[in-house]
């Protein structure tokens, strides 16, 4: 009660009133109850969009099932497609956050203490410009670099180390290239944010007092680095595990990205219900991830979002 | 010390091989538009060509893109920083204990995947359309409203922390001054904070228009049947066979460039002012600051060259006959192609009469000929089959797939350009490459019934 009397006070009551309702507006009606009409619909039989909310809309744990069993008549008994697809879905996010991070480490920490003034900034601005080429496009450029046609297979071929066109996109090098490029930045940018008010002077100590290189940014640096490091990669995995444009461009025919299993059952399928539960299970690895990264680095959450 | 100097060099290099990583594949795209080979490539190069530019300019479906997808921007930024803003505003007021939760609230929608983001949105406000029973005309199920609600969900949440950032620089003081000379609180709030505010609202905008300008994962599931240019793009880079796209890519990154110049001219006036203002409070005697003259600026002249270099690309394409260079290819590739055709012929003839000789052995050895004919058939069929079964198919295929599924979506395997190697050195293949290009694009011919059955 004093804490409303006091924000009213402060705020007064047209402005107060305003904040009130936009976060409320923004905060319910916008993130909690989607997504929990979301799991709702998710928990329900899957009939055609006349029927909703009559009682054949009754609810069921079918699409979750089917995840894990597929329509039951395969032979292991399992839904072995979708369920690979899911699984390499997450270890190539892993893999894709762990090549950024070991590609931007060391240009972080460039940028942060080696580069001076005006040519740290113009680096940073050249980070900043691929990064606003639409992530459509950016797939598209990795699909003119590595196609049966493109400029890696024509040097590989002329260099004479082919001996005849390698099909990048059907063994999967290009989607993973292609990932690791369309999300560098929002790695590089926390860990810089990170490094850059590190102490010059820590690093000076201890390099002083004899430590080697790869000691001081193992006991300095990259401690300091941590909640950067953590945000870094939380954002990372959630992208690449979330990609559409990137696996539709550049997937191989024969795999597929669990967020086109979730668009398939929308666009081709028409099974929604399907398609929701799948987005909740998206959704739940996201989760453990992110709550994984926090136990790993022992960080809280407030210092990965920021 | 050399282990140093080493180390220093090492990490040059890298840094080197990563700016090289990150431009490259852009430099190579941007080098194929103007490259006039129908499939995006930079080797073998036929002709330098702006066509793809002009092919741009009149796709319609793609300027449809845009404009909606200006109209949602505009509707993104209009909803999302002001969202932002009051989370921000919020967030120094909310009690300190359940502070941490409601952080943790708004700033989640940041760590959902888009798609589930997309989703949810659809489904939340159909069922709210279904709760008051309407129907699926109503506002509820609309592509711009689902679309501008959906990717405000999470770019309010970026919008906010773009405030938060700012406010932390915010002394209350001034309010509290403010509301004790008797202001009241929305005078305070509308000739303080908000002027306080301007520049982060400024770059809030910004920052929310371009997210929701190239957001795709959100779109495709909220934009239901509305166009915009993301998903227009989507369905041309998935089959990839038209550099129109590159050309798209070009404009984007030309412009991008720009907008960095001239950001880049502006902070450094601005700090310049600000830089002057800190030695004039100094040293009130110092003398006006001498503004360099505006054309002399290095960025500004970037941004010249850059135009110049454009407007000389257009000039050179017009001048250097692309039309001639054009034909000049195209006789090339029928001179190669009937030199080959002319070689199996050559050796297929020489294979027949091998075998002729040798049947004729084997008849006067056993007397039977049955053999003969029927490999004769086979032979004469293969090289018949690699020049002209391409490209009946692709068109047969093109027709069929405008016909059937002009708008459909079919995630169809992208990596199978159709016709593209094989067909690539045929006479016939301009023809083709149209027929595919206008029709066919739904239709990824070999490979999709490899994911459809799966």
């Amino acid at each position: 009660m004093r804490w409303w009397r006091e924000y009213f006070t402060r705020n007064g009551v047209g402005l107060g009133l305003f904040l009130l309702l936009a976060v409320l507006v923004w905060a319910v009606l916008m993130i909690v109850l989607p997504q929990l009409f979301m799991l709702d619909f998710s928990l329900r039989a899957n009939v055609p969009p006349p029927l909703w909310g009559t009682e054949s809309h009754g609810y069921t744990l079918e699409h979750y099932a089917y995840l894990v069993r597929g329509s039951g008549n395969t032979a292991s008994g399992f839904n072995t497609v979708d369920l690979a697809v899911f699984g390499r879905t997450i270890l190539a996010a892993v893999f894709v956050t762990l090549v950024d991070l070991c590609l931007c480490y060391p240009v972080a920490y460039y940028l942060a203490h080696v580069a001076s003034g005006s040519r740290a900034r113009l680096m940073v601005m050249a980070l900043i410009v691929p990064f606003w080429v639409n992530e459509l496009l950016r797939a598209f450029a990795f699909k003119v670099l590595f196609g049966s046609g493109g400029v890696i297979n024509d040097v590989l071929l002329g260099l004479g180390i082919l001996d005849q066109p390698y099909d990048f996109v059907r063994e999967n090098i290009a989607l993973y290239s292609g990932l690791s490029y369309a999300y560098i930045l929002l790695m590089i940018f926390p860990i810089y944010n990170a490094i850059e008010s590190l102490d010059r002077n820590q690093i000076e100590a201890a390099r002083d007092l004899g430590a080697s290189w790869w000691r001081i940014h193992r006991r300095v640096v990259i401690p300091h680095a941590k909640p950067g490091i953590s945000s870094g990669c939380t954002i990372v995995f959630m992208l690449s595990a979330g990609a559409l444009a990137a696996p539709q461009v550049l997937g191989g025919p024969s795999s597929l990205w669990f967020t086109q299993l979730i668009y398939k059952a929308f666009n081709n399928s028409a099974n929604w219900a399907r398609g929701s539960a799948y987005a909740i299970v998206l959704l739940i690895a996201c989760l453990a991830f992110v709550l994984l990264v926090m136990r790993v680095f022992k960080v809280r959450f407030g210092e990965i979002a920021k | 010390m050399s282990s140093d100097r080493l180390g220093r060099a090492f990490g040059t290099v890298f840094v080197l091989m990563f700016f090289l990583y990150l431009f490259g594949p852009l430099i190579v795209m941007s080098v194929s538009a103007f490259n006039s080979s129908a499939f995006p490539r930079v080797s073998p190069w036929e002709c330098f060509t702006v066509e793809w530019f002009a092919a741009l300019a009149d796709d319609g479906r793609l300027l449809q893109g845009l404009r909606n997808s200006v109209f949602i921007g505009v509707g993104v930024v209009c909803l999302a920083v002001p969202l932002g803003l009051a989370g921000a505003l919020l967030l120094t007021q909310v009690r300190e204990r359940a502070r941490p939760w409601y952080y943790t609230l708004v700033v989640s929608p940041i760590l959902v995947p888009g798609v589930v983001l997309g989703i949810s949105t659809l489904l939340f406000w159909d069922r709210v359309a279904r709760m008051f029973g309407l129907t699926r005309d109503s506002i509820f199920y609309d592509g711009f409203f689902l679309t501008i609600v959906g990717q405000s969900t999470f770019i309010a949440a970026y919008t906010m922390l773009v405030f938060i950032s700012r406010l932390q620089r915010f002394e209350t003081v001034q309010e509290e001054a403010a509301l004790d000379l008797g202001a009241t609180h929305w005078q305070s709030f509308r000739k303080i904070l908000l002027p306080f505010l301007k520049p982060a609202i400024g770059s809030a905008a910004v920052l929310a228009f371009l997210a929701s300008f190239e957001n795709y994962n959100t779109t495709v599931f909220t934009a239901i049947s509305t166009n915009t240019l993301t998903k227009e793009l989507a369905s041309k880079v998935r089959y990839g066979i038209d550099p129109s796209i590159s050309a798209l890519a070009v404009t984007i990154i030309v412009l991008t460039l720009i907008g960095a110049a001239v950001h880049e001219v502006l902070r450094r006036r601005e700090s310049a002012r600000a830089d002057h203002g800190v030695a004039l409070a100094a040293d009130p005697t110092r003398p006006p600051l001498a503004q360099k003259p505006w054309f002399l600026d290095t960025a500004l002249i970037l941004i010249v060259l850059v135009v110049i270099a454009g407007a000389g690309t257009v000039f050179m394409a017009g001048t250097l006959g692309v039309e001639e260079c054009k034909a000049q290819v195209l006789d090339d590739k029928r001179a190669r192609n009937a030199e080959r055709t002319e070689a199996l012929r050559e050796r297929n003839r020489l294979r027949d009469e091998r075998r002729a000789a040798e049947a004729a052995e084997r008849t006067t050895n056993t007397g039977d000929d049955e053999t003969t004919p029927t490999r004769d058939a086979e032979t004469d069929d293969a090289p018949a089959a690699e020049r002209g079964a391409r490209p009946g198919t692709g068109n047969f295929e093109g027709i069929f797939g405008g016909g059937l599924a002009p708008e459909s979506d079919e995630p169809a395997a992208p990596d199978a350009p159709p016709a593209e190697p094989a067909g690539e050195e045929l006479p016939a293949r301009p023809g083709t490459g149209n027929f595919e290009g206008v029709f066919g694009r739904d239709l990824a011919p070999g490979a999709g019934a490899d994911e459809d059955d799966r």
